[in-house]
């Protein structure tokens, strides 16, 4: 992108690079610290680097039941907080209408959570009759690419 | 890409290289797309129902059954009572798993009423261990075959 400048009698226009180089960096660096945020829900500690869990692009859909627990005092489900007991209604009331193959509760627990609290939560999902859990956890990047969920 | 000012040679003109800008700009592209996960991932485990009431004297303890045990304080894992490993050295007890599931396939193992090797493994685990480390066990135990991944939430020690 070499632009000659003519001989000052005639109008030149330099188009400065620098300032759209500027642009498009803060531009990324906004990206970079919204998209985390733009997903709904708490943080939570997932475990990392694990070998073995099936894809489930479920998990990030709206119709799926996702438990999120940070920490060992609160259950979380979008960005509502709520008490044990009120999580078996809350459960009932959206597996509502599923069919049986979609009858899973995704847990999304730290890993700093103690397995006593995600008993208590497994425990309210049965009493709703589901016996499906789904325990979400990060795959270890760094293999070939990754392929879709295996039927059990 | 050069950037040339033509006349005015009296103060002194910066000219700024962009190229590097731009190689920093794509390196930090590539970084952030590796790291951000795409495709969220799950372990699928299942409970088994929520014991009667009444005493079931007549069911008799399958043969076939695989138990993953942690110890709450020593935090090693037994498998069907015997010692493999911890929690932080899995292996031994992948390889085991992964043994018996092969000896099971080659000599045709299923499980009732069924076509399928009879895989099942159950997680048995204290409330009080921290969930990092169950859901290691259920890594190794998936990585080794293992399906389906039973958890079993009655009677728990704390």
């Amino acid at each position: 992108m070499a632009m000659q400048v003519g001989g000052t009698a005639e109008l030149n226009s330099e188009i400065n690079v620098t300032p759209m180089v500027d642009v498009m960096l803060v531009l990324l660096i906004i990206f970079m610290i919204v998209t985390p945020l733009l997903q709904s829900g708490v943080s939570v500690n997932l475990p990392r680097d694990t070998i073995s869990p099936d894809e489930d692009a479920d998990i990030a859909k709206d119709t799926s039941v996702v438990i999120a627990i940070p920490d060992n005092s609160n259950f979380y489900i979008g960005k509502e907080q709520y008490p044990l007991d009120a999580l078996g209604d809350v459960i009932k009331r959206r597996m509502e209408g599923k069919t049986p193959e979609k009858r899973i509760v995704y847990i999304k627990s730290g890993v700093d959570v103690d397995y006593g609290r995600v008993v208590q939560a497994i425990e309210t999902i049965r009493k709703q009759d589901i016996d499906k859990i789904g325990l979400v956890a990060d795959k270890k990047k760094g293999g070939a690419g990754t392929n879709a969920p295996a039927k059990q | 890409m050069a950037m040339s000012t033509g006349a005015g040679n009296q103060g002194a003109v910066p000219n700024i290289n962009v190229t590097p800008l731009i190689d920093v700009l794509l390196v930090l592209l590539i970084i952030f797309m590796a790291i951000t996960p795409l495709k969220p991932s799950r372990f699928e485990a299942k409970v088994p129902a929520e014991p009667k009431n009444q005493p079931q004297v007549n069911i008799l303890p399958n043969p076939l059954t695989l138990v993953i045990a942690i110890n709450k304080d020593t935090k090693q894992i037994t498998l069907n009572n015997e010692p493999y490993g911890d929690v932080t050295d899995t292996d031994k007890l992948n390889q085991k798993l992964a043994e018996t599931f092969k000896i099971r396939t080659d000599t045709g193992v299923f499980r009732e009423n069924t076509n399928e090797i009879e895989k099942t493994v159950f997680i048995k685990s204290p409330k009080s261990v921290k969930y990092g480390d169950v859901v290691k066990v259920i890594d190794a135990a998936k990585a080794a075959g293992a399906s389906p991944i039973g958890l079993q939430i009655d009677d728990l020690q704390d």
